[in-house]
């Protein structure tokens, strides 16, 4: 009997070891350690031998049993250990992706710079009313700036807002002095459409009122945010410009990203680009919403966040931006 | 707007200290934005005056005069086609070796005849554009010396931005640039030369019926102008600065304009009878200087003379009163009239003007009597026997005087972020011709008139004057001082991003823009009528959107033509009952035959994200809205019971439009009431230790119903080991539904034994059984 065991093993532990697949090491264990096999029929007849016998085959069987679970067990292991892949590895691969919109990114961008000095992204609707998109900014009814700006009026004698400033006013009727908000948003002109103007675009508004706010503080913020946003040793310089809301007002340009200054297409041969307008809030701007300009003094600026997207991403057309056309718009890559 | 840095010159005192190049970078920064500069006459050399000792006709070529001419110490032939040659004429001769625009001229065999050289006619010498002849030069210019000793053809013009000039009526005349740029560089700006009137004759006939819209009107007289002819210089000036000259009558009043900014306009005295400023009538008629017939308005304020139209104010004259060839007698008019009347009348006659452009950015009456009195110096110059045979009269009302702002110093201080030296302050202000008077702690500041119709009214306008003329280059860069404790107002603009990322990395779509409009041809295709707010006053009649998915439609169609499958998504506003809204929509367009993954991606969307954001579940309930969107498919999206926006498929027949057999599906939701959700914690102290156990029933449905019939069946069986279930497995044969359920058990103080989950198990198939289904033992 005790051959016969040993003779058990040592086939088993052959046919295990000639196994190449998990379910044949499987196959192999039934057939030795399963119910019906030789092993089993062995172990269920202990309870027949007699007590000596039973002392040796017993133990026997079971560390047999044993020993060979541990085989089974090692082999499936190399097995697994030793898969072989059998796929060609070299075919492309077209990863699936959506899409931001290039505004997204880059107010994302602008509105992450204004963050980190404090200001919070501020909304407000697209449909404003009269008092907040010209009034309380200082431009009355006869004023030229309402000419200028080509106003959508709507059949409920609302407006679809002209520029971005309105969102000043609502946070600051809403919140009070001190504040510190940008609003990036979308504005509408009745405009023509062609390569460089849409009547829909977007703007970037920013704003602080404090006490002390002074030009010094505009002129810091207004560069910082420049060469953070264009990550590059660009010159900012900035020449009166004339607004309703500011006084003093300011144009603010930035040293051609092109040419670097050295005058080129983009830059007129000036070596600047108009970048955006601002300057301290004029008093009656605050008085219009109720905050004490005798108390408090405050900065704003206005940037062409259409125009930013353009630059940055080289599109010279603007109609991309509301084409909807999705081919050209999941190439911008999402950051 | 051109200025002529010669002209500049003439008023500043050593402007020789001047770089007249490189001045207009300072400029730019200091005052007003300057485009372009350019050099004229320098590329002209070796033209002399000459005369014409003798003048032959061709032998052969009739239409050319062989010409004897010298420059007092040679003479030469010269070949000239030009008709107004004549003997004793004196001409600008431009001599071999001499250049033009970079030409050399060289000795030329034309006809026969060796010519040396060229006369030239202005356009030649780049200082006017008329070609019919020569240059004639006044008699009294020396033989020999080169032209441009002689005449200012040498000249830098620079193109001043008119933008930026919007709110500096001062700076629309040469005079004004001339202040800033004696301002900025410490020059001294001299006074106008001008001809005083003894005012000893009579008053015009000049009557203002309305003061508020024309501030001021001067009126005089001249008699005996013998000589109409403008001089070469005064011609150079205004052909450098964008102007046709055309007698020194007209051309002294544009003169006027382009030197002080005044408009001036000159009529022929013959015509004039009474003056009187007022109001048009309705639907007048009335021709103006450039032939067009215009239709008037009771708006628009008009110059009449002898209760005829004269001239539209501030605009353009009448053709009536033109200066004509025979003119000797004039009236002159200076007026000051209301900018806003002038815009008005100008952009609703579709005609701006010159003059129009000045006096919209509101001129200073004062200078109206300056103007005057300066055409009547140059006129005199021109005809010193003129005879002045009318009073100057001065119609003005309401006498604009200087006025006085007081800047307080500590004002000043905040604004600047330091303390400016008193002196430096005073020294601004005076470069600007500004008073000052200094007190403790404030100055009182004496505004010019030609800045105080508009600019300077308030203190902050006179830190202007001192922060711009100081330099912002100047200035210290100074960081805002950082409170910790500032929160933010609130998060709305972080939210769409959050979500917009959420759906391009997660799900793959692609963000849009579009247009706050439907596209109207959309609307008709479809046969659909949408009442909304829409734009007034529009031709196109474009009607506000209500409704983001409808509106992107056209969008979809477009795509679909190169794409077989559309994913998009936009955060944008819709016009909802008159309210503003914020909606986000996703959207999908695919082929009809994978509507339910289609449909299913959308879902999954939606509970995707509420679950990721939110934590909280998704009710989906029947679809109350649009009649274009199917009523089955489309369902009402509910969280915490409060709806929060719409999963909407579009009915086949509208469905047509994007494309053939397409399946268009969407998810639009309102983002304030998506934002107005709160979002629920997750408490892990919920979570049991014990073991859990997963137990798979496969239901049958010979009844065929949907699953939202099993879902209420097995909602409403309640035991107190259920954690949760969900359906893994579906298969539709022909006779029966089977759904495999997942069932996850467990108890929170004890693992389960096998006798609780036998109980469990034949209480549910008990259960399942009497609701009507069978089930797989």
């Amino acid at each position: 009997m005790k051959e016969k065991i040993e003779q058990i093993k040592i086939s088993a532990i052959q046919e295990i070891n000639a196994c190449l697949k998990e379910a044949d090491v499987l196959n192999v264990k039934a057939k030795y350690l399963g119910k019906s096999s030789e092993l089993n029929e062995m172990l269920a007849g202990i309870r027949d031998m007699s007590i000596e016998d039973k002392k040796i085959f017993g133990p026997l069987l079971n560390i047999t049993k044993k020993e060979l679970e541990i085989v089974v067990d090692e082999k499936i292991e190399e097995i697994n250990n030793n898969v072989t892949f059998l796929f060609d590895e070299t075919k492309p691969v077209y990863p699936k992706k959506g899409s931001l919109h290039p505004i997204t990114i880059v107010s994302k961008e602008v509105t992450d710079v204004l963050k980190r000095m404090g200001f919070t992204v501020f909304s407000g609707p697209e449909m404003e009313n009269e008092f907040n998109n010209f009034e309380a900014l200082n431009i009355p009814s006869n004023h030229p700036a309402r000419d200028m700006q080509d106003t959508y009026w709507l059949t409920n004698k609302e407006l679809l807002r002209t520029h971005t400033s309105p969102i000043q006013v609502r946070a600051m009727m809403k919140h009070g002095a001190p504040i510190r908000i940008c609003a990036p948003g979308r504005v509408f002109r009745n405009e023509d459409i062609d390569a460089s103007h849409d009547n829909t675009f977007y703007q970037l508004e920013g704003m602080v009122v404090d006490k002390n706010i002074s030009i010094g503080n505009l002129i810091y913020v207004m560069e910082s945010l420049l060469k953070e946003i264009f990550n590059d040793d660009i010159s900012v310089r900035l020449r009166p410009g004339f607004f309703p809301f500011t006084e003093p007002s300011f144009e603010l340009d930035s040293s051609c990203f092109f040419c670097k200054g050295a005058g080129c297409n983009t830059c007129k041969n000036t070596g600047w680009i108009e970048f955006c307008g601002c300057g301290m809030i004029h008093p009656n701007v605050l008085k219009s919403c109720n905050i004490d300009p005798k108390v408090y003094t405050g900065f704003a600026f206005g940037m062409g966040l259409t125009r930013l997207a353009m630059m940055r991403y080289g599109v010279n057309d603007i109609r991309l931006m509301n084409s909807g056309d999705v081919n050209e718009l999941e190439k911008f890559e999402i950051e | 707007m051109l200025i002529s840095c010669n002209k500049l010159k003439q008023f500043i005192k050593n402007s020789e200290n001047i770089n007249w190049e490189t001045i207009w970078n300072t400029f730019t920064i200091r005052t007003a934005e300057v485009e372009a500069i350019e050099k004229k006459g320098y590329d002209l050399s070796g033209v002399v005056v000459a005369k014409i000792i003798s003048c032959e006709n061709h032998p052969t070529k009739e239409q050319y005069h062989v010409l004897r001419v010298t420059d007092g110490t040679e003479e030469c032939d010269v070949l000239c086609g030009a008709p107004n040659v004549r003997t004793g004429m004196t001409v600008a001769w431009i001599k071999v070796g001499g250049t033009i625009k970079d030409f050399t001229i060289s000795e030329k065999k034309i006809a026969g005849v060796l010519s040396q050289g060229m006369l030239c006619a202005v356009d030649e010498l780049g200082i006017g554009t008329d070609h019919a002849g020569i240059l004639e030069l006044p008699d009294g210019f020396p033989l020999g010396t080169d032209i441009k000793k002689l005449l200012p053809i040498e000249d830098i013009i620079v193109e001043i931005d008119n933008k930026s000039l919007t709110n500096r009526p001062d700076l629309w005349g040469h005079y004004g640039i001339a202040r800033e740029i004696a301002a900025i560089t410490g020059e001294e700006l001299l006074p106008l030369q001008l001809l005083e009137i003894e005012n000893n004759k009579s008053d015009l006939d000049i009557k203002i019926n309305n003061n508020d819209l024309c501030m001021r009107y001067i009126g005089i007289t001249v008699d005996e102008i013998k000589n109409n002819k403008t001089p070469i210089d005064m011609q150079i000036f205004l052909h450098y600065t964008g102007m046709r000259s055309i007698s020194l009558l007209v051309d002294l009043t544009n003169y006027m304009m382009l030197e002080l900014g005044q408009p001036m306009h000159a009529f022929d005295k013959r015509v004039v009878k009474n003056i009187e400023v007022g109001l048009a009538n309705n639907k007048d008629k009335f021709t103006t200087l450039d032939q067009e017939e215009r239709t008037l308005s009771d708006e628009m304020l008009m110059i009449k003379n002898g209760n005829e139209y004269f001239a539209i104010a501030g605009v353009m004259g009448g053709l009536d009163s033109e200066i004509l060839d025979d003119t000797t007698s004039v009236f002159f008019e200076s007026a000051t009239f209301d900018a806003g009347s002038v815009r008005k009348t100008a952009t609703k006659l579709g005609l701006r003007t010159e003059a129009s452009a000045r006096y919209e950015k509101s001129l200073d009456p004062n200078l109206a009597m300056i103007s005057m009195k300066r055409i009547l110096y140059f006129l005199k110059k021109e005809n010193p026997n003129m005879i002045i045979s009318s009073n100057l009269t001065d119609v003005y009302a309401n006498v604009l005087s200087e006025k006085e702002i007081v800047l307080s110093k500590e004002l000043l201080a905040t604004y600047l972020s330091f303390e400016m030296d008193s002196d430096q302050v005073k020294k601004i202000l005076n470069s600007l011709d500004f008073k000052v008077v200094e007190n403790n702690d404030s100055y009182v500041v004496t505004i010019p008139t030609y800045r105080a119709t508009k600019d300077i009214s308030l203190d902050c306008d006179i830190i202007e004057e001192i922060a711009r003329i100081y330099g912002y280059e100047n200035f210290e860069k100074k960081p805002l001082v950082m409170d910790l404790s500032f929160e933010e107002y609130e998060t709305i603009w972080n939210e769409e991003y959050k979500i917009k990322h959420y759906l391009a990395t997660k799900f793959n779509y692609n963000e849009v823009h579009s247009y706050l409009w439907f596209e109207q041809a959309m609307l008709n295709k479809l046969e659909l009528v949408k009442e909304n707010v829409s734009l007034a006053e529009n031709k196109e009649n474009r009607i506000l959107r209500d409704d983001l998915f409808l509106s992107l439609l056209p969008i979809v169609k477009k795509n679909l033509k190169s794409l077989e499958r559309v994913n998009i998504m936009e955060i944008g506003s819709v016009i909802l009952d008159g309210i503003d809204k914020r909606h986000i929509i996703a959207m999908l367009a695919s082929d009809i035959e994978v509507a339910e993954s289609s449909y299913y991606e959308m879902k999954e969307i939606i509970i995707n994200l509420i679950q990721t954001y939110k934590k909280a579940k998704v009710e989906l309930r029947d679809y109350n809205g649009f009649n274009y969107y199917d009523e089955s498919y489309s369902k009402d999206i509910f969280v915490k019971n409060q709806k929060i926006g719409s999963l909407v498929v579009l009915k086949p027949k509208y469905a047509s439009y994007v494309g053939k057999k397409k399946f268009v599906v969407g998810l639009e939701i309102d983002l304030t009431s998506y934002l107005s959700i709160s979002k629920e914690r997750i408490n892990l102290l919920d979570a049991s230790k014990y073991q859990t156990v997963e137990l798979d029933y496969t239901l049958i449905d010979y009844n065929r119903q949907k699953y939202e019939i099993i879902e209420s069946i097995l909602a409403s069986f309640e035991h107190e080991i259920i954690n949760s279930y969900k359906l893994i497995d579906n298969y539709k044969s022909e006779d029966m539904d089977k759904y495999t359920i997942r069932y996850i058990v467990g108890s929170k103080d004890h693992t389960l034994d096998g006798k609780e989950l036998n109980e469990f198990k034949q209480k549910f198939i008990s259960y399942i059984k009497e609701k009507g289904l069978d089930i797989l033992v």
